[in-house]
């Protein structure tokens, strides 16, 4: 992914959808029965799993793994009036099947969960993951967040409002003054351990809320800082989750400005698109600047001449109730 | 603690219904017309869901049976353990909450939402898992982290386990946990596509056993520490919980057993106790082929000659997403009262195995309970609870 960062893909349709690999790491038998969200997720965990000395255990926040061969299962129950159904939709359907499946291919026995706590399902997912390797220091751990667009889905969301309605360029995505966002997908994975040498970056805080108050918001974000950034430092980027729905946007825009004005602001949300575990995205991206102390051009929303990357503050909003922040730093 | 299950409403009812050996499951469903109804036994709880909805003075659109039931035994959890507003307000008071069904309780509605691009119904933001402790959250506006669970039948011991960590990692001073499920065309119809859904009622550890019995309800508990308790009642203490995965089968078991043995071995370790300390197991013994021989053979490879055993899958039924938090209350009411009740319906010992489960409610020393959760994707936990 690393040499695409640069290249924005258009939305086929009003959706941003993932680019899929290959999956060579999969059978091919195995792979043609796979649901899309099982398959971008064991596809993307396997190489970093592979590369890993050992893990002892698997955490995935996904919101809606399993919902398409959930309704699949419906369907058929309606269509066949509760006749003699297949099992195969309904053993894929639950949302724990990323973290099985990875658990059984892996031959993982240790800690396997699955979050699914809706936009917050990857953030309870990172704070499970911290809360493990307080009790057990040497261990690694394979951290994840993952959710398709699948049809049915995409169908109630669209009914819910959730989408825009107008098809725009991605482009163009934050001059829309309309509700909803461009939908998107995806997987990302990591290992995390206690092991500072080997790091990308280091995750040094996580605070969750739940709030439709947007002074709640801002005095939250304030208490963060004040807790969690050390003395002395400060926040050089503000990757925020913005993404284009004018009624989350005030959530966004009182937290930015909360922070110093030579604060580089980024956003991403134009090419990877909005759902509920998108912070996992979001959080490999933030990897990326604090590794390459580069930004691509397109994702700067205010360019500053700051130079050096050291501390990102993450800020994500999912449809204006549930809101993270998640302190990121390079680690030095 | 707050319980509601197919033989009763509370805690009160449920231990009195124990206690008398009650079996709640039966060959009647009223809750949506199937062809299951009337055919197969299903653990119902007694109370519809328009009555559930009165009960609970919910107003408000797009509500499910599966947040009512957990509504219910919500209520229930915070008044017993005397939380205020302010207490559920607090940013240290945790949510953590676990389900497998959801809104999917609404077969027809999801079946016209997802396939249907106008006229959306009340339930659009009802269908996913996390709605549940959505609702409760925007109900009683409780401040701290709130997560919801799906590890599938052992969901709701994961609640339990996630809860207690954030209490111990200084995330939440309290946390109420707990879990939900309402008997869905969806689940019926999925168990029975596996062939794993008994004709007649469940029987648990049993040579004849021929599959689980469905059943719902809800169970909440509020953890807290010790220290904050001030003089309130404090049922039991959570000593011990590990979370394994069997790494085998996405809906199956291993003959060896290594997901169970291994999170029973696990929460042993983590309450600091030898086999021989536990007085009973809370067996998670749904009944079928696969599972109880499995978790028979991983008792005997931990404890060699294992403790007094039994399953409540009989009273109740298999409660999918709620049955670890279920159990759990029915784990602590063994040890408040020193008694441990009968696993229903057994007839002949597992000629492999040779065990045989508790058969009649009796009162005896419970000191440490384990309580065990198996589930799809290898999903294993298991929980210990000490007597205070």
């Amino acid at each position: 992914m690393e040499d695409d960062i640069e290249q924005l893909k258009e939305p086929v349709d009003k959706k941003l959808l993932a680019i899929e690999p290959s999956y060579e790491q999969i059978p091919a038998g195995v792979l043609r029965r796979m649901g899309k969200a099982l398959r971008m997720g064991v596809g993307t965990a396997l190489p970093l799993m592979s590369q890993a000395a050992s893990i002892n255990g698997i955490i995935i926040g996904s919101a809606n793994a399993g919902m398409d061969d959930c309704v699949k299962f419906l369907n058929q129950i309606i269509q066949y009036d509760e006749g003699q159904l297949t099992p195969g939709s309904f053993v894929q359907s639950t949302s724990n099947v990323i973290a099985g499946q990875l658990g059984m291919i892996s031959k993982n026995k240790g800690y396997n969960i699955t979050h699914i706590h809706l936009g917050l399902a990857f953030e309870n997912a990172l704070i499970d993951a911290m809360m493990q390797l307080y009790a057990n220091p040497a261990n690694s751990y394979l951290l994840g967040g993952v959710d398709e667009i699948s049809p049915y889905h995409y169908n109630i969301e669209t009914l819910a409002g959730s989408y825009k309605k107008e098809t725009v360029s991605n482009k163009h995505l934050y001059e829309t003054d309309s509700p909803g966002c461009i939908v998107g997908e995806g997987a990302a994975m990591f290992i995390v351990n206690n092991e500072p040498s080997a790091a990308v970056a280091k995750v040094i805080a996580v605070n969750t809320i739940h709030s439709k108050d947007i002074d709640v918001v801002q005095a939250q974000l304030k208490t963060f800082l004040q807790k969690n950034l050390p003395e002395g430092e400060a926040i050089d980027l503000f990757l925020s989750g913005e993404n284009g729905d004018n009624r989350t946007l005030p959530f966004y825009t009182a937290c930015e400005s909360l922070l110093a004005d030579d604060t580089a602001v980024v956003r991403y949300k134009h090419a990877v698109g909005d759902y509920a575990t998108v912070s996992a995205i979001g959080l490999w991206y933030a990897c990326n600047i604090l590794q390459t102390q580069q930004v691509p051009r397109q994702m700067f929303k205010r360019e500053t001449a700051k130079t050096g990357y050291h501390n990102i503050l993450m800020y994500n909003n999912f449809k204006g109730l549930q809101h993270s922040f998640i302190l990121v730093s390079d680690g030095k | 603690m707050g319980v509601i299950s197919a033989i009763g409403n509370s805690v009160a009812e449920n231990h009195h219904a124990l206690k008398a050996v009650t079996c709640g499951v039966k060959k009647e469903l009223d809750l949506f017309p199937s062809k299951y109804a009337g055919v197969l036994p299903f653990g119902q709880v007694q109370i519809s869901t328009e009555t559930l909805q009165k009960k609970l003075a919910i107003t408000e659109p797009g509500v499910t049976r599966t947040t009512m039931l957990a509504m219910h035994a919500f209520n229930e959890a915070i008044a017993d353990a005397g939380l205020s507003q302010p207490d559920l307000h607090s940013s240290e008071t945790a949510l953590i909450g676990a389900n497998t069904v959801g809104g999917m309780c609404l077969t027809d509605e999801l079946y016209h939402d997802a396939n249907t691009d106008h006229d959306g119904s009340e339930y659009l933001g009802s269908y996913d898992g996390a709605s549940v402790c959505l609702y409760l959250q925007k109900h009683y506006q409780i401040g701290g982290i709130i997560n919801t669970i799906n590890t599938a039948c052992s969901s709701s011991a994961n609640a339990i386990m996630y809860g207690a960590m954030l209490i111990q990692n200084g995330y939440a001073e309290r946390a109420i946990v707990g879990g939900t499920d309402s008997l869905a065309k969806f689940t019926i119809n999925g168990f029975n596509a596996l062939h794993i859904l008994s004709p007649d009622n469940c029987t648990p550890f049993d040579e004849g056993r021929q599959g689980l019995n469905l059943g719902e309800g809800a169970a909440f508990l509020v953890l807290e520490k010790e220290e904050n308790i001030n003089g309130r009642k404090i049922y039991a203490e959570l000593t011990g919980y590990c979370n394994a995965n069997d790494a085998y089968h996405p809906s199956s078991l291993s003959d060896q057993g290594d997901g169970p043995y291994l999170a029973m071995q696990g929460a042993l370790t983590a309450a600091k106790l030898s086999p021989g300390q536990i007085d009973f197991i809370n067996a998670h013994g749904t009944g079928t082929e696969n599972n109880d021989v499995v978790e028979s053979a991983a008792m005997i490879r931990l404890f060699d000659t294992p403790p007094a055993f039994a399953s409540t899958k009989g009273n109740v039924g298999h409660t999918l997403g709620a049955a670890g938090a279920i159990e759990a209350v029915y784990s602590i009411l063994s040890l408040v009262h020193q008694e441990v009740y009968p696993n229903l319906h057994f007839k002949n010992t597992i000629p492999a195995t040779g065990l045989t489960p508790v058969q009649a409610y009796k009162k005896m020393t419970v000191d440490h309970v384990m309580s065990n959760s198996f589930g799809f994707g290898g999903n294993c936990s298991s929980l210990v609870f000490s007597k205070v």
